[in-house]
């Protein structure tokens, strides 16, 4: 019981953090094409926190997997794969000397990768409160029984 | 707009001659079939108005009725409310004969479409030019006149029919007039297959597109196509001049080229112009002598510039107001004249103090930088060399030839130059002169005993930037190994047969390590260039190594397989040139041009500092940058669109400074004008820099495919503009601007970065050359694409030395086999080298004067030559044919060294080293000159024939 809403604010807490890191990085790359950032700046900006960024939402992958959640760990998988590639192709991080000509690509990239997260957290959120009423409200219900037809 | 009236009398005329149309034998004298000439080629320029798509024209019908030529551009008008009219006008013509010639503007007087005085930047807002016009004029004669053309062509309307409406009615305006001027040429295609071109009076209207004749004669296998007949460049670079005509305050191509003096108004237009669209801009290009950039100090009143879009003062802005204000000619922005710049206008609107003002009459000028335009106080320029002392560097001399270099320019450039000494200082070198070359010459004895084979790159360029870093400067870094210790140590990689023709082998063109990326913009950002000297005759890796110098507005040297005997001279030149040219230091080079287009991507070595910024740590002559642009609007509304080059550095001298260029190009509608205005040189230079960028990302078969596919679009396009009214068949027809382009092109695919595959070039080889391409300017590239070969032996045996007669000899020959007379003597010159061919049965008189008597005896017993396999010793016998080749006491061996010594003083950029070839000498003849017969057939390489022949055939499989 108690874990489970443990690990759901576990989930929220990474996605959080995972969303933070996509705004930041898009935030920085408008602001180098508005010109209020230069490439070096921009560039260790941002491949300060690839990694990190990488890292987390392997560990969050992976802990769908392992907790048996099945559709969010398939939700997630594609970014994961794709970081992967990027990964193992080297081409991760950004190369500050052609960033303007990537410019484009990478911010599609960010984006698709800042809607997925949204939705990931909307996905979440609503499992993090069912767990928590389930958690907080678990005693009222438990004579009645009705959780298996509520939330399983 | 003033030009269209001359024009717009004749109109009324129409009537009296239509007649004439329903009775062709009689009016024939004019005949399509005959030779097109002057007023016949007026003929098809028959309804101005219809591109004067200025709404106040009540003509419906003409409007409606798509003029000739090139009837795309001028759909606006057609949804008139009494376009209703048209469609009776337009219905009978269907039937009649194509070809029929609108014979009614037979008398329109050609001179009259000469771009005169609006060449000058037309004030907005003209009159509309139709005032006087009285429209009913326009309507009878119409339908004879157009019929031919609108019964055949109405399905090119299609495309664009809800089109004319998007546009609010008065956004459109008057055209642009030099654009409707320019249209007048257009329209001159009255030329038929078969037809010589039209030796009319008017010199421009004989502007036409040209032809080849293609196609096989029905029966045989002979291609028709005559080997002498196709164009080639042997002129050299020939700007377009028209453009200049135009636009005579414009600053001088050299400086700045646009692939097209006819910039599209429409996206549909640009998206139809296949070529690359945008500029090739070299901003410190060598002036020759009197014509340098006046330079400008404005201490008083500060640069005066466009308060809103920061545009520099410049001939094409409009001072107002008697002079109190002044209209920035790119975002049209009303700017204050400041006081002390205020000068009263005379009657014409024209500053009174105009001759005294350079920045208003001068496309190029040059302005001395007040302290806001620095990030620091200028620093002295600073040059630091970064020498390889392994044990091949020591062996093949290079420490040795490569040092006495700087004891020269002590002499030749004093009191800036610092050289490091070993314990990372920097010294200054007037002081610590006896220092330095106390050091310089212990250097190659410090060395001579180093056995270590490793190269510890990667850490001595690191200890190199933090000692520059604080000043910035010149890091020349001259490298005989594959970087092997330390950080940025690099593998031989380049030999991996397998990779080739795979996904991969693009990868071995890129940088291995991302060190040298990530070092290269370290570099940059303290404001360090790098030069690559390479020496090795082993994989070192150029990849990786020139990877400094693109990123840091540099260049790479590469000498394979140095000798100091040999390459030393070619060294000592090149080097010295590094250090004197004139160079600008600490530049960020900005493009600037009008509302509504936006340069989108810049090719060359530099590191963008912005979307649109380029920073250049050192910036010389020998350095051009393409860029290209993008519409942003779908429809340009301006007759003109005005381009700005500036760059902004520090001079040798300490000075900061800014220099501007400045460029107008008009608008057009017209694609067929966009192609005729096309300019060859700055195409083919986009095209190589975008091909070379290619093959970091594919295959070298995919850059070269996909240029080979632009091309044949480009022409598919231009051809299709004429294949209705002419009956082209197989004949490839391209504009005469464009001549060259298939040649061009062809000498691309040939060219050391992009040819072949594996066996063809070496790796380090192919880099350095691409590294050097996307660095050249337009005529140097050129040059280096279709070199020039010379017959000299005739000049050498002439009995008397004529001055005047050396400009003779240089008649450039076709670069084919057949150019090359056994009996001969000639020259090779690509710019980077000389090869001096000798034919078999040159007058032994002629090899004893020049290259003295032994080695002449050498020369003539060929089978010694013949007999050299090993490359060891192929090497010593060039060593011995270039010593051969000094100066003798005789006329004609003088006469050659002074024809060598001017062919390096037209292009002192690269010193160009003779290399000796006899007929018949193999393979040396093959790998220095036969190979670089670029329109021959070549080991599975097309010839300059099949090439246009195959671009043809794809041309017309639509």
């Amino acid at each position: 019981m108690a874990w489970d809403l443990i690990f759901w604010v576990l989930c929220f807490f990474i996605n959080i953090a995972l969303l933070a890191s996509s705004f930041y990085q898009l935030l920085s790359l408008s602001d180098l094409e508005a010109d209020h950032l230069n490439p070096f700046e921009a560039t260790t900006r941002i491949n300060s926190i690839v990694l990190p960024d990488f890292l987390l939402q392997a560990f969050l992958c992976l802990s769908f997997l392992l907790t048996w959640h099945w559709f969010m760990f398939l939700f997630t998988l594609p970014i994961t794969a794709y970081h992967l590639m990027l990964y193992l192709n080297r081409k991760h991080l950004l190369d500050v000397t052609e960033i303007f000509r990537d410019l484009n690509t990478e911010k599609k990239y960010r984006f698709v990768k800042l809607a997925v997260y949204l939705l990931l957290f909307t996905v979440v959120l609503f499992r993090l409160l069912s767990a928590s009423i389930f958690f907080f409200f678990a005693w009222k219900f438990e004579e009645l029984d009705i959780r298996t037809s509520l939330f399983y | 707009m003033g030009t269209e009236n001359p024009g717009r009398p004749n109109f009324p005329m129409r009537p009296s001659f239509t007649p004439f149309a329903s009775a062709p034998p009689t009016v024939r004298p004019f005949s399509p079939h005959g030779p097109a000439t002057g007023p016949e080629s007026s003929n098809f320029r028959p309804s101005p108005p219809a591109r004067f798509s200025d709404p106040s024209v009540p003509s419906p019908p003409i409007t409606s009725v798509p003029p000739s030529g090139v009837p795309y551009q001028r759909f606006p008008t057609p949804p008139f409310p009494s376009a209703a009219q048209a469609p009776p006008n337009r219905a009978p013509p269907v039937g009649q004969p194509p070809f029929q010639p609108p014979a009614s503007q037979v008398s329109v007087p050609p001179p009259s479409f000469r771009p005169q005085t609006q060449a000058l930047p037309v004030p907005m807002g003209s009159p509309p030019q139709n005032a006087n016009f009285p429209p009913s004029s326009m309507n009878a004669p119409q339908p004879p006149t157009d019929s031919s053309l609108s019964g055949i062509r109405p399905n090119f309307q299609q495309p664009f029919p809800g089109y004319p409406s998007k546009q609010p009615a008065g956004s459109y305006g008057p055209p642009p007039s030099v654009a409707a001027n320019l249209g007048y040429q257009s329209r001159d295609q009255m030329q038929h297959p078969g037809s010589a071109p039209p030796i009319g009076g008017v010199q421009r209207l004989t502007e036409d597109f040209s032809s080849l004749a293609v196609a096989s004669i029905p029966g045989t296998n002979d291609p028709a196509l005559d080997n002498r007949s196709l164009p080639r460049p042997l002129d050299g670079d020939v700007v377009p001049s028209s453009f200049l005509e135009m636009y005579p305050m414009n600053c001088d191509p050299r400086y700045l080229r646009l692939t097209t003096n006819a910039i599209p108004n429409s996206q549909s237009l640009v998206s139809r112009w296949h070529l690359p669209l945008g500029a090739v801009v070299c901003p410190l290009a060598e002036a020759p002598e009197g014509e340098e950039v006046p330079a400008i100090n404005f201490s008083s009143t500060g640069i005066i510039r466009c308060r809103r879009c920061r545009t520099y003062v410049n001939p094409y802005v409009t001072f107002t107001d008697a002079g109190r204000k002044w209209r920035c000619n790119i975002c049209s922005f009303l700017n204050d004249v400041p006081g002390e710049y205020f000068a009263n206008l005379d009657a014409t609107g024209r500053r009174i103090d105009l001759d005294q003002r350079p920045e208003l009459i001068k496309g190029s000028v040059e302005f001395v930088a007040p302290t806001e335009y620095m990030v620091r106080p200028p620093m002295p320029p600073l040059y630091f060399f970064l020498i390889d002392v392994s044990i091949s560097a020591v062996r093949s001399g290079m420490i040795e030839s490569s040092l006495t270099q700087p004891q020269m320019m002590v002499v030749s450039d004093l009191d800036d130059i610092f050289v490091p000494l070993p314990d990372d200082l920097l010294v200054n070198l007037s002081e610590s002169k006896n220092v330095v070359e106390t050091f310089l010459d212990s250097l190659p004895s410090m060395f001579q005993d180093n056995v270590n084979v490793e190269s510890a790159f990667g850490p001595a360029l690191k200890a190199a930037f933090m000692v520059m870093s604080q000043l910035g400067g010149k890091l020349l870094i001259f490298q005989n190994s594959l970087p092997s210790l330390g950080v940025g140590r690099l593998k031989l990689r380049g030999d991996d047969l397998r990779v080739y023709g795979t996904d991969k082998e693009h990868i071995l063109r890129l940088p291995e390590d991302p060190f040298y990326k990530q070092m290269a913009a370290d570099l940059t950002k303290y404001q360090i260039g790098v030069n690559i000297y390479a020496f090795s005759d082993k994989y070192t890796d150029i990849a990786s190594l020139g990877t400094l110098a693109k990123y840091t507005g540099g260049q790479v040297y590469y000498y394979p397989s140095f000798q100091s005997g040999i390459h030393g001279e070619k060294l000592s030149h090149e080097l010295a040139r590094d250090l004197t040219r004139e160079t600008a230091w600490e530049a960020v080079m900005r493009i600037r041009c009008g509302k509504g287009i936006r340069f989108t991507s810049y090719h060359g070595n530099f590191m963008l500092r912005s979307t649109d910024l380029l920073a250049l740590p050192a910036v010389d002559c020998d350095k051009a940058y393409a860029m290209q642009l993008s519409l942003e609007e779908t429809l340009l509304t301006t007759q003109t669109v005005y381009f700005q080059v500036a760059l902004l550095y520090t001079a040798s001298c300490g000075e900061r400074r800014i220099r501007v260029h400045t460029a107008a190009a008009p608008v057009v509608t017209d694609l067929g004008e966009m192609y005729r205005q096309a300019d060859t040189g700055a195409i083919v230079s986009l095209f190589s820099r975008l091909a070379i960028e290619k093959t970091l990302t594919s295959k070298l078969e995919d850059a070269r495919n996909s240029l080979q596919l632009r091309i044949v679009k480009a022409l598919r396009e231009y051809r299709n503009l004429y294949s209705v009214q002419h009956r082209l068949g197989a004949r490839m027809i391209y504009p005469e601007s464009l001549k060259f382009l298939c040649l061009y092109g062809l000498a691309l695919f040939k060219s050391v970065p992009l040819k072949g595959g594996y066996a063809d070039v070496q790796l380090d080889e192919r880099c350095a050359a691409g590294f050097t391409m996307m660095a050249l300017p337009v005529k140097k590239l050129l040059k280096l694409l279709y070199p020039s070969l010379i017959r000299i032996d005739e000049y050498l045996l002439k009995p008397s030395a004529q001055a005047d007669g050396f400009k003779n000899i240089m008649k450039r020959l076709p670069l084919v086999a057949e150019s090359l007379d056994s009996r001969g003597l000639y020259i090779y010159d690509d710019g980077f080298r000389f090869v001096i061919w000798f034919g078999r049965m040159v007058s032994p008189d002629i090899a004893k004067n020049l290259l003295g008597p032994d080695f002449a005896a050498e020369l003539s017993r060929l089978d010694i030559i013949v007999g050299i396999q090993h490359i060891q010793d192929l090497l010593q016998m060039l060593a011995m044919i270039n010593v051969a080749l000094t100066e003798h006491d005789n006329e004609m061996s003088r006469r050659l060294m002074k024809i060598l010594k001017k062919l390096r003083e037209s292009d002192p950029s690269y010193y160009q080293l003779p290399y000796l070839v006899r007929q018949g000498e193999q393979p040396r003849e093959g790998l220095l000159l036969l190979v670089n017969l670029i329109e021959d057939q070549m080991g599975g390489t097309t010839g300059y024939a099949d090439w246009i022949t195959q671009i043809q055939r794809q041309v017309q499989q639509n």
